[in-house]
């Protein structure tokens, strides 16, 4: 399950809450330095523009959460009522891979 | 009605001060200052990055001094970033802080001429102009740049005693009172007044900048925390009559210093008392930081710049001073 697909099963409704959540992962992660430049300014790109509320924003925003803290990213899952999507993300980490 | 600046150190990752950079544009910040210290990120690039995310918020270096960058690399730098965002940039120009300074052996020679002929070296060469110098301190001939910043360059000159802050009036489009609390502002601007008068400027022409170490949260604890880093720095660094103004023993500043340059934070941080906060900071819940803000724009500030820490968690702060702070000095 890819994180694109993942984020398709976020609903709309959550879209704002889910980007504030996940920008304070990225921002408050000690491993914040974990975060690939060519992710990084893509997210501020879309930043500037209003746009991490949008689905494309919140994939990136989920890419960037799942490098630097993924069970902070779990718990923002799961916080949000979202227990499948953290149930994915849970393989994820099982299998190492994103 | 007074101005917001904010200042952000690139001692962090460069899109997290990016992202609080877009934050305080959108959250609407007037200006964005970024320091330049030989030990954290360089201040043009920071800047170059900033100039490419933001669209409004003006933005420079939050101060440059010419000792460790030359005034003409400085002239192409902020021409460089006015290529990128027409009409935003500003300079801020000071001596330096003697602390970093002092660790790498330079020199703040002649700091008043310095800053003269650096100002007459930048506004000299920024806007296309060739120019000849026989200083005090530099010698120019014939430099030019080969290209030119098409807007107006306003220039801030960072200053805390007498005569700086003199000189600072009579040839700054706008000062930067290093400062916190509103005895040393007011103290301020009696030299700016004098400095203003000898140039035959109006004050009003003049942009007054409060250039504050701040740090704003619900809680005080987690306020005060947040800023007794800085308050060392500031101790460390502080002119002996600034101290005795406030009632602070050179001696436990020295001590401060002294545990700075030798990498001992720890030891340097547990010195900060309560008066150096008090002293060298704008700290505490956001009704006290407004109580604060409000004596120093009673004085004639024109611009606030909320300095770092800012607050133990930047991007509530940020929202913070936004939402609760202000608000209180803008027009509606």
């Amino acid at each position: 399950m890819t994180l694109e697909k993942i984020v398709k099963r976020i609903p709309v409704s959550l879209f704002a809450v889910a980007s504030e959540k996940l920008t304070d992962v990225i921002l408050e992660s000690r491993n914040a330095d974990k975060m690939p430049s060519d992710l990084a300014k893509p997210i501020l790109h879309h930043w500037q523009k209003d746009q991490l509320s949008t689905e494309a924003g919140l994939q990136l925003l989920l890419e960037a959460s799942v490098a630097v803290d993924l069970e902070k990213t779990i718990v923002v899952m799961e916080g949000l009522g979202l227990a499948e999507i953290a149930t994915m993300l849970r393989e994820i980490k099982q299998l190492g891979k994103t | 009605m007074v101005e917001f600046g904010i200042e952000f150190v690139p001692r962090d990752l460069y899109w997290r001060t990016t992202f609080y950079a877009i934050q305080a544009e959108k959250r609407g910040f007037n200006y964005l200052w970024i320091t330049d210290h030989f030990n954290n990120r360089n201040v043009y690039v920071s800047l170059a990055t900033v100039a490419a995310y933001t669209d409004r918020i003006r933005f420079g270096p939050g101060v440059t001094n010419p000792y460790m960058v030359h005034p003409v690399v400085t002239a192409q730098a902020v021409a460089s970033l006015d290529e990128i965002a027409p009409g935003r940039v500003v300079c801020g120009l000071g001596a330096g802080d003697k602390t970093t300074l002092e660790m790498l052996d330079v020199q703040q020679s002649k700091p008043l001429s310095a800053i003269r002929e650096a100002i007459q070296i930048i506004r000299g060469i920024v806007h296309g102009g060739s120019l000849e110098l026989k200083g005090d301190v530099f010698k120019i001939s014939g430099a030019k740049l080969s290209f030119r910043a098409a807007n107006p360059i306003p220039i801030f000159i960072g200053a805390q005693g007498p005569k700086m802050l003199m000189l600072a009036a009579e040839i700054g489009d706008g000062v930067l009172i290093n400062a916190s609390h509103p005895k040393d502002v007011e103290d301020a601007l009696v030299h700016i007044g004098e400095g203003a008068k000898k140039a035959e400027k109006k004050l009003r022409e003049l942009e007054v900048g409060v250039y504050t170490s701040f740090s704003v949260a619900e809680k005080v604890d987690k306020a005060v925390k947040a800023v007794v880093p800085v308050v060392a720095y500031i101790v460390a660094g502080c002119p002996d009559v600034v101290l005795e103004r406030h009632g602070i023993s050179k001696e436990k500043a020295s001590m401060i210093k002294d545990a700075i340059v030798q990498g001992k934070w720890k030891e340097a941080f547990s010195q900060v008392t309560p008066e150096m906060v008090e002293a060298f900071s704008i700290c505490g819940t956001p009704d006290a930081c407004v109580e604060k803000v409000n004596q120093l724009t009673k004085l004639g500030a024109t611009q606030i710049v909320i300095g770092s820490p800012i607050g133990p968690n930047i991007r509530e702060s940020i929202n913070v001073i936004a939402d609760e702070i202000s608000p209180h000095f803008k027009k509606s």
